[in-house]
């Protein structure tokens, strides 16, 4: 249903630790973040590609096209940094002038732009890697063992469970909807929506008393616990994500 | 009109223009992407952002504690929320935007449990559908799971209190409850990058003027959409609502079975 959660269950890298994964992710992200050289950011740009495509086998077309998902909104927050107005014209490197206010863009403030377009793409690329080679259930274990509460990282999951479910019911109704005309004009589509949604909530309600009916049947007494699944914990991956970060970090210097 | 006057014109409306095609398709109800604040601020509105959680947890605890129900209940509301977020509404002028689902939300469940559940939402939109990040995750909750609720339902209320008719208070909530949040985002990016010459004021006008043009249309078409599904709600389902009452301190048999045929 989710291209980036297909991924997740069928990338090269799914053996491997989550934690593993996870703490990669983050630490290049965190790196990626409190970098002040430009460097060191097409780096984590370029290595999250790489570990993407290479590493975990996500076709590179694919990460691409996944990489410009956010890019429209980067641009548009971008654009409006790089551009000011001011009754000022001077300073601006070029601007187009209405009046007595002037809008235009400096250089300082188009090379802040620039750096913040490419520091938000590289957090991005850290992002896709850890939807991409680790499922969400698996980064809900690491949670676990972070120890953040049970109750959250329960409700958590049965998130998640139920986005599928709910995202299925929502596809048949509008389906059938769709083929009674009810997305034909603006009017038909709010009618149709608002049944959409209400009717959505109401199965939604009463699913969750059923689950709850079932759950109970089988003794549930406030906590679902299942197996976890085991993995290697390799030595050996947490000394290259050590070497990497202190690399990236050495790289602000140069 | 000289020429030299017409050409910047001409030119902030392709601008415009743009921003506007470039948005419509994509545009998850404002979230900050990842890697957009610097580090200090990402790390300000997640301590921001925590003692709300924590509040929103212990209401969940209290209210669930014994009741298996209450919990699949909630989990529920929370996909609820995230599949309402990835559905695709008409806006008033003809493009298509996400719903944020934050007026409906917090009408129903009230705005204590939402933050709880908005913070989970969000965590999944990042993860599954790369909108928002983990990073600006405390300021994307901030605005999405905390303000947006609260003023909705402090707007509903307030107005059911003032007698106003039941369309009119759901159709403000919803709608006022949508314009804060991308106010409150767009100051949470104006405070990450004033601007030289305007200083924050100036910057959270920019980033509110932009961002107007997709968010202000959105914000009234899913205040008029909510008020549909609340009509819908209260004519068939009032038993369901009334189960609700339990994540709220007021309860719904207030609704009066005469008011069902109120119109959007």
């Amino acid at each position: 249903m989710f291209d980036l959660d297909t991924y997740a269950y069928t990338n090269r890298w799914i053996k491997i630790h989550p934690l593993e994964k996870f703490v990669f992710a983050l630490a290049t992200m965190l790196v990626c973040l409190i970098s002040p050289s430009v460097v060191v950011v097409w780096a984590v740009l370029l290595l999250m590609t790489v570990a993407s495509t290479k590493g975990a086998g996500t076709p590179v077309w694919h990460f691409l096209r996944f990489m410009m998902i956010p890019f429209s909104f980067i641009l548009t927050g971008v654009l409006t940094i790089a551009f000011s107005v001011s009754h000022d014209p001077g300073g601006f490197l070029f601007g187009f002038t209405f009046g007595s206010i002037t809008v235009g863009a400096s250089q300082a403030n188009l090379m802040k732009a620039g750096f913040i377009l490419f520091k938000s793409l590289g957090a991005v690329s850290c992002l896709y890697f850890l939807s991409l080679t680790t499922p969400v259930l698996e980064v809900i274990s690491v949670l676990r063992k972070l120890k953040l509460p049970s109750l959250f990282l329960e409700l958590m999951g049965l998130v998640y469970r139920f986005i599928f479910v709910l995202m299925d019911t929502t596809a048949l109704i509008r389906m059938s909807q769709s083929s009674r005309l009810g997305y034909a004009s603006a009017k038909n589509t709010f009618r149709s929506l608002s049944q959409l949604i209400s009717s959505l909530f109401v199965r939604s309600f009463h699913r969750a008393g059923e689950l709850a009916i079932a759950l109970t049947a089988r003794n549930y007494t406030g906590e679902i616990r299942t197996l976890e699944k085991e993995y290697p914990v390799s030595k050996r991956n947490y000394a290259v994500i050590l070497g990497i970060e202190l690399g990236l970090l050495l790289l602000n210097f140069t | 009109m000289k020429r030299s006057t017409v050409k910047p014109i001409l030119l902030s409306i392709g601008y415009l223009a743009m921003v506007y095609l470039i948005w419509p398709d994509n545009a998850y109800a404002m979230h900050i992407m990842e890697g957009f604040l610097p580090f200090n601020w990402a790390a300000f509105w997640m301590a921001v952002m925590l003692p709300f959680v924590i509040w929103g947890m212990r209401s969940i605890r209290k209210t669930v504690s014994d009741s298996a129900s209450l919990k699949m209940l909630l989990a529920m509301a929370g996909a609820f929320a995230f599949v309402l977020s990835a559905m695709k509404i008409p806006s008033v002028t003809g493009s298509c935007s996400h719903p944020t689902g934050v007026g409906l939300g917090a009408i129903l469940f009230g705005p204590t449990p939402m933050t709880v559940l908005g913070m989970i939402v969000l965590i999944f939109q990042a993860l599954l559908l790369a909108h928002g990040g983990l990073t600006t995750l405390g300021a994307n909750t901030f605005s999405m799971a905390i303000v947006g609720p609260f003023v909705s339902y402090g707007i509903y209320k307030g107005l059911q209190k003032l007698r106003a008719p039941r369309w009119l208070s759901i159709f403000l909530a919803a709608t006022l409850g949508d314009l804060m949040t991308y106010v409150t985002t767009s100051f949470q990016l104006a405070l990450a990058f004033p601007d030289p010459s305007g200083g924050v004021w100036g910057s959270a006008l920019k980033f509110m003027g932009i961002f107007a043009f997709t968010q202000v249309p959105l914000a009234i078409s899913e205040g008029l959409l909510t008020v549909m599904v609340f009509n819908l709600l209260v004519a068939y389902s009032r038993n369901e609502l009334k189960v609700l009452s339990v994540f709220r301190a007021d309860e719904w048999q207030k609704i009066s079975p005469s008011k069902t045929e109120v119109k959007a």
